[in-house]
């Protein structure tokens, strides 16, 4: 299982909306959004097209934007929707 | 009696209220980096937008590489420079990259044309000379080029001799005319199938159709084959200062960029208006803006609260617009404003849509 799929895994489906959109935000508004990989980016695209941000390939797509380019943010937006525990995986995810 | 664009539809909402039907436009300036304007072109065509106008200015991303990109990730929505120019871009290489990119998204492909940025302009020593003969030449070179002919030209500008494309354009590309001087005007709605009236104003707009009318005339047109484009320089949100703060930029290259005639016809003073043409055109941007005035907003923008944006866009399409471009900035937060645009101000002219 990749590290996304099981940081997504941990996250309940109802709370998938709303964390698209926030996660959204994030990458759109980042200082650091140059950073992002064109690859990446063309993805997240492929999925906003489809109306698939908020879908299981969608989140996990958006969550490897943000962790790599706004990581401390990625994991408040984790605290702010009380998903502490999915912190731990994302942490373990950046060390490897 | 309303003078309405005859295509601009009326009709009765549930409410029994009457509606007006128009187009929508968005510009995007390709400053960003191509992934986030592709992202908000996907989301403007979502939010229900007809029209994707993309600026051409050298200094940012190129404008057809952002259109080519936008193209792949787009449906519906109708797209082009918004607006390109005949001085930096030879007519042949624009018709080249319009026919190109009709291969990508047949009958979605627009071309705006226009004389060009001043500022911009002036940083490349390219002076605007000829503004008329140059746009009415370039015009029947793309059209020519993209109905794939041989073009062998003669103008007083240009000079083509049998250049003709390699391959076919399977349609028609309109071609929009940008103007915001009365020769302009009236030569844009001669010669295009559209005019970018470059104004956000009622009395600009209401100036601006007396000429497009003599250019109607001039063709033996009749107004409802022309699309009268209002295009704004747009900035929405919930907090109206933030709407105007982040609208005050845009407003400065546009003065800086504007006749004198324009500017005098708002009771803008020309010195502050040369001194923000100087500041930009040496790159002391927090100095132009700074110059800025509420009368100068007032004047070249649609800025604030969505019932604000939605009460002055009414006293555009009254006047007989048939297209409301939804131009740069947009708002302080671009996701958040193309929302606002969808949710709060097009219901109020796209009832059919919206029901």
């Amino acid at each position: 299982m990749g590290k996304m799929e099981k940081i997504v895994g941990k996250i309940p489906i109802a709370l998938w909306e709303v964390l698209s959109e926030k996660l959204i935000d994030v990458i759109l508004n980042s200082s650091n959004a140059e950073q992002l990989p064109s690859g990446l980016a063309k993805t997240i695209l492929f999925y906003w097209q489809r109306d698939q941000l908020a879908s299981e390939a969608g989140l996990q797509k958006l969550l490897e934007a943000s962790i790599k380019i706004e990581p401390e943010k990625t994991i408040a937006l984790m605290n702010e929707l009380g998903l502490g525990e999915v912190i731990a995986t994302i942490v373990e995810s950046m060390k490897t | 009696m309303l003078n309405v664009h005859p295509t601009t539809l009326l009709f009765f909402n549930a409410k029994g209220e009457w509606k007006f039907l128009v187009n929508f436009g968005i510009e995007f300036v390709p400053r960003e980096l191509y992934w986030k304007t592709t992202y908000y072109a996907i989301q403007a065509e979502k939010a229900g937008f007809d029209y994707l106008w993309i600026t051409d200015h050298f200094n940012n991303r190129n404008v057809y590489v952002s259109l080519a990109i936008i193209s792949a990730y787009t449906d519906k929505i109708k797209f082009g420079p918004g607006v390109t120019n005949p001085y930096t871009a030879h007519p042949v290489l624009t018709a080249q990259a319009v026919a190109s990119l009709y291969e990508t998204a047949p009958d979605r492909v627009v071309c705006g044309i226009g004389f060009g940025d001043k500022t911009t302009l002036t940083i490349l020593n390219i002076n605007q000379t000829k503004p008329l003969s140059t746009i009415r030449e370039c015009v029947k070179i793309i059209r020519e080029i993209v109905s794939c002919k041989s073009v062998e030209f003669k103008g007083e500008i240009f000079k083509v001799s049998g250049a003709k494309l390699n391959f076919r354009v399977r349609g028609h590309i309109p071609i929009f005319v940008g103007a915001q001087g009365p020769k302009m005007l009236a030569l844009a709605a001669e010669i295009g199938d559209g005019v970018l009236i470059n104004a956000s104003h009622p009395k600009d707009i209401e100036n601006a159709l007396r000429f497009i009318k003599n250019g109607i005339e001039k063709a033996g047109k009749k107004f409802e084959d022309l699309e009268v484009t209002a295009y704004t320089s747009f900035s929405v949100a919930r907090d109206g200062k933030k709407a105007v703060k982040a609208v005050i930029p845009v407003v400065a290259y546009i003065v800086a960029g504007s006749p004198e005639v324009v500017l005098q016809a708002h009771g803008i003073d020309m010195e502050t208006a040369n001194k923000i043409r100087e500041a930009i055109v040496h790159e002391n941007l927090k100095e132009a803006f700074s110059l800025v005035t509420p009368e100068m907003v007032e004047a070249f923008s649609i800025s604030g609260t969505p019932d604000e944006c939605i009460e002055k866009i009414r006293r555009l399409v009254k006047l007989g617009v048939s297209q409301v471009v939804i131009g740069s900035p947009v708002g302080p937060n671009i996701r958040k404003s193309i929302q606002l645009v969808k949710e709060e101000i097009m219901p109020h002219f796209k009832e059919i849509e919206a029901s």
